[in-house]
């Protein structure tokens, strides 16, 4: 059987999809979704700079523009907070993450159920089926067959009734190749067969009694050797059963256990059915399961879409956010594979998020001095982009400095500065000790710098005490030596050779 | 998008430009000072021509600076010859101010006091009081050899090596010039402040708004500084790396550019610096931010400067003097750009935001 062509994805594709955190919309790539989030979570209204995460967003609200975030944009109102440290699929709380991927089951199945009862389709499920086409053979059912079993089905209901006692006899002779019988005993196929997508209501009323202690397998093996009585049903049914399989206790799987449901909204089931058989089974679809039993055992039966990056596991609890920072500032940790295979580029991410997050350890406290160095080394890996931002943080970090009066003859601070910068021989030459606060601020940053990270420098033009011009001046080229007659004249420059403008056209 | 044009004189100094001024009333008038013995006045109005060389005054040795005086006829040069000129630009008339004892490196002309101040690496400034033409200069000296001038309309800040700076009150200086007469005077200056650069003072340059002004070094890094001497004020001086990038070696060196020139818009109170990296960068001085940087000229920047009204940029590209150049020349690498900046161009990002 050939690939597929359907205009709906498997669910496995749909919880494979990254989605946003704060607005839960999904996404095809997560570089998109990392990109809506830049640009609709974790814009600057400021000034419109995109910032990685809700955190590098607040520091550079509050370094660039001296203002507080109070809340995430664009968010849900209970993803507002900036406690949660979200970047692309990393940082989603456990909890919300199984939320929302109940959420999609329970959409999917939403809408699979609704496209059955639209096309009369099996479900992809149901491709165990020699041919499509019989999906509606049910409608084409003769009379007298629906009859026959109907009759058969209620001689069954009476027998257990009577005696029950012979239950295993009865549906050897009603299915011949062995199926099990307790398979079908509780579940009165027929009538849904019939009618199916219309009025099931009876039917769903007592399958939903004993739902999920029917081995599916059961069904499966019965389709072939059943086509006509079985295999629609099967086409329908399994994979409804198949779902509760894969949760076996979660009450927190609402939607699986509704597929029946398809024209047949909770309500209606609480209106039309038999009360207490859907009442574990009624939450709210959103609703938040308690736990994280639900879904443990989902993962192995959803294997990571090709081309996508591996899910974070959804029971492994929130990245912390220093390990976040890691993640983004430093190249190694790979601690989620699936980054690096993505086309993701790390190194570009990594340059901006490293100019973003230096005001982190930072902080504007006063002891510039002491973490100037760290603050450096985040700095240096983005200051090779001479990028706009990191110019406005460095300029930030220069003018929120407090001046350090008095630390001007700090030797220990400059004297490194002089031996380091080897390339500006004439850098130390001029101490000028003058007791301005002004310089020192700059001196003992440039003396951090230099002592602290190798960031060298190749001075165009080093020379401190000589201007360029002055260079230029001594150069015969330029040179203007004053003859003392020159010199002496003073009234009679008016009248020197040259002096009228010539035009030179 | 707004008119973000730049056009070239078609006829710009056969060698380095060493600065270039706007004039005080028309916006497309245009001075330019050379090493090559010329000042040049450019009309900057028909682009398509690459501007018309209206005129061009020679000299007996290199300009190193040059001027508009009280209007658009008016202009004053510092020679390399020790002197300090006023051209009339109209009939080409030149007329010896001053003199000094060492080549004159900058002008200024303060229009509200009539004073035109001139600076010479033999460490002097003359004060010349243009009301009363016949007086003579008033000198006072300086602790060290001048860089670079600049002027608001009501101080002076005289940027000096050994990384000096020095900001005088026009007021006094006009007082001074008014009644000293030839002499040799003394002045305190209103401020005297150590450069927050750690390296040799490239250029000087004030706010139009007279709050402060800014410096730029030879080390690639530009501070901008309050004049209020107050502490918050002072808190907010800042200094930021410019106009360098990364060695093409790879290891890691960046090489660092001098700083060579600084103008301020006089309408947004933005600025620009224009570096031997060939680089203009617009930079809003209160907000912090670059604003925009332009694609890198064939050579280094040697001069810019805004047009009165802000709506024009001219930058002086030649080559750049660089360690241990022997045989420098600027000879044929010289080019003037005019650049039409759009309505918001030079305004500052956090002007609508603060």
């Amino acid at each position: 059987m050939g690939k597929k062509k359907r205009g709906h994805p498997d669910v496995e594709e749909l919880l494979a999809r990254p989605w946003c955190y704060y607005c839960e919309r999904d996404f095809d790539d997560l570089k998109i979704l990392i990109s809506h989030q830049k640009a609709k979570h974790f814009k600057c209204e400021r000034c419109g700079r995109r910032l990685n995460t809700a955190g590098g967003l607040s520091v550079h609200m509050n370094q660039v523009h001296k203002e507080t975030l109070a809340s995430v944009d664009n968010s849900l109102p209970n993803r507002q907070g900036l406690e949660v440290e979200i970047f692309g699929m990393e940082g989603i709380p456990a909890e919300v993450a199984q939320a929302h991927n109940q959420r999609i089951i329970a959409g999917f199945y939403q809408a699979e159920a609704e496209r059955r009862a639209a096309t009369g389709n099996p479900t992809p499920g149901g491709s165990a089926n020699p041919a499509g086409g019989q999906a509606k053979k049910p409608k084409f059912e003769s009379p007298a067959d629906l009859k026959k079993r109907l009759a058969e089905h209620k001689a069954r209901k009476a027998e257990q009734a009577a005696g029950g006692s012979s239950g295993g006899n009865t549906p050897m002779a009603n299915s011949p190749m062995g199926q099990s019988p307790g398979a079908f005993n509780a579940s009165p196929f027929p009538p849904p067969q019939a009618t199916f997508g219309a009025t099931q209501g009876a039917g769903y009323g007592s399958f939903s009694q004993e739902p999920y202690t029917q081995p599916a397998v059961a069904y499966q093996q019965s389709y072939p050797q059943q086509p006509p009585f079985s295999g629609p049903p099967g086409a329908q049914y399994q994979p409804q059963y198949s779902p509760p399989q894969q949760y076996p206790a979660s009450q927190s799987f609402p939607p699986p256990g509704y597929p029946p449901g398809q024209s047949f909204p909770g309500q209606q089931f609480g209106a039309g059915s038999p009360p207490g058989s859907f009442n574990s089974y009624q939450g709210p679809p959103s609703h938040t399961p308690p736990a994280h039993g639900g879904l443990p055992n989902r993962p192995p039966s959803l294997p990571p879409a090709p081309g996508l990056p591996q899910r974070p596991s959804f029971g492994a609890p929130a990245v912390p956010p220093y390990q976040m920072q890691q993640l983004h500032q430093g190249p190694p940790p790979h601690q989620q594979g699936g980054w690096g295979g993505n086309g993701w580029k790390g190194q570009d991410q990594n340059s901006a998020m490293s100019s973003a997050y230096p005001p982190h350890s930072q902080g504007y406290n006063g002891d510039y001095s002491t973490n100037a160095s760290s603050v450096d080394d985040l700095v240096s890996g983005a200051a090779r982009e001479a990028d706009d931002i990191d110019e406005i943080i460095r300029m930030a970090e220069a003018g929120i400095k407090p001046p350090k009066k008095g630390e001007a003859s700090q030797l220990p601070i400059t004297a490194p500065a002089s031996t380091v910068t080897s390339n500006a021989p004439t850098a130390a030459a001029t101490p000028t000790p003058a007791p301005e606060t002004t310089d020192t601020t700059e001196k003992t940053e440039q003396g951090e710098k230099k002592a602290k990270k190798e960031k060298s420098i190749k001075m165009i033009y080093s020379d401190n005490d000589l201007s360029p011009e002055e260079r230029m001046a001594m150069m015969p080229r330029y040179a203007f030596v004053p003859e003392g007659k020159t010199e002496t004249i003073l009234v009679d420059a008016a009248t020197l050779p040259g002096i009228t403008g010539t035009v030179d056209a | 998008m707004a008119p973000a044009i730049q056009f070239e004189l078609s006829q710009p100094p056969t060698d380095a430009v060493s600065s270039l001024k706007f004039a005080p009333q028309s916006p497309t008038l245009l001075l330019v000072s050379s090493w090559d013995k010329h000042i040049y006045l450019y009309d900057t109005q028909d682009q398509e021509a690459g501007g018309k060389l209206i005129e061009k005054y020679e000299h007996r040795a290199p300009v190193l600076d040059v001027c508009f005086g009280a209007d658009d006829n008016e202009a004053f040069t510092a020679g390399m010859d020790w002197q300090v000129k006023r051209i009339n630009l109209t009939t080409g008339e030149q007329t010896v101010l001053s003199r000094h004892g060492a080549p004159v490196k900058s002008v200024v002309y303060s229009k509200e006091h009539s004073l035109l101040i001139s600076a010479s690496w033999d460490s002097t400034l003359h004060f010349h009081d243009l009301k009363d033409p016949e007086r003579e200069p008033t000198t006072i000296t300086l602790p060290a050899k001048p860089h670079s001038l600049s002027i608001t309309a009501s101080k002076l800040v005289v940027a000096m090596t050994s990384r000096l700076v020095h900001i005088y009150q026009l007021q006094a200086i006009a007082m001074l010039a008014s009644h000293a007469n030839g002499a040799t005077a003394e002045l305190a200056p209103w401020q005297t402040r150590e450069s927050s650069l750690k390296f040799m003072t490239r250029a000087v340059a004030c706010m139009p708004n007279d709050a402060g002004y800014a410096t730029s070094s030879i080390e690639g890094r530009v501070a901008v500084e309050w004049f209020d001497p107050s502490t918050e004020s002072q808190a907010r001086k800042y200094a930021f790396k410019c106009h360098r990038q990364p060695d093409p070696e790879g290891d890691g060196t960046d090489i660092v550019y001098p700083v060579n020139a600084l103008a301020f818009n006089p309408i947004h109170g933005t600025f620009a610096s224009g570096g031997g990296d060939g680089v203009v960068a617009l930079w809003d001085a209160v907000a912090k931010r670059r604003i925009r940087q332009y694609q890198k000229y064939p050579s280094s920047v040697a001069a810019v400067g805004f047009s009165n009204d802000g709506k024009y940029l001219a930058v002086g590209v030649c080559p750049g003097f660089e360690n241990g150049q022997e045989d420098y020349t600027g000879e044929g690498a010289t080019h003037v750009f005019i650049r039409e900046l759009g309505e918001t161009e030079a305004k500052g990002k956090g002007a609508k935001l603060f």
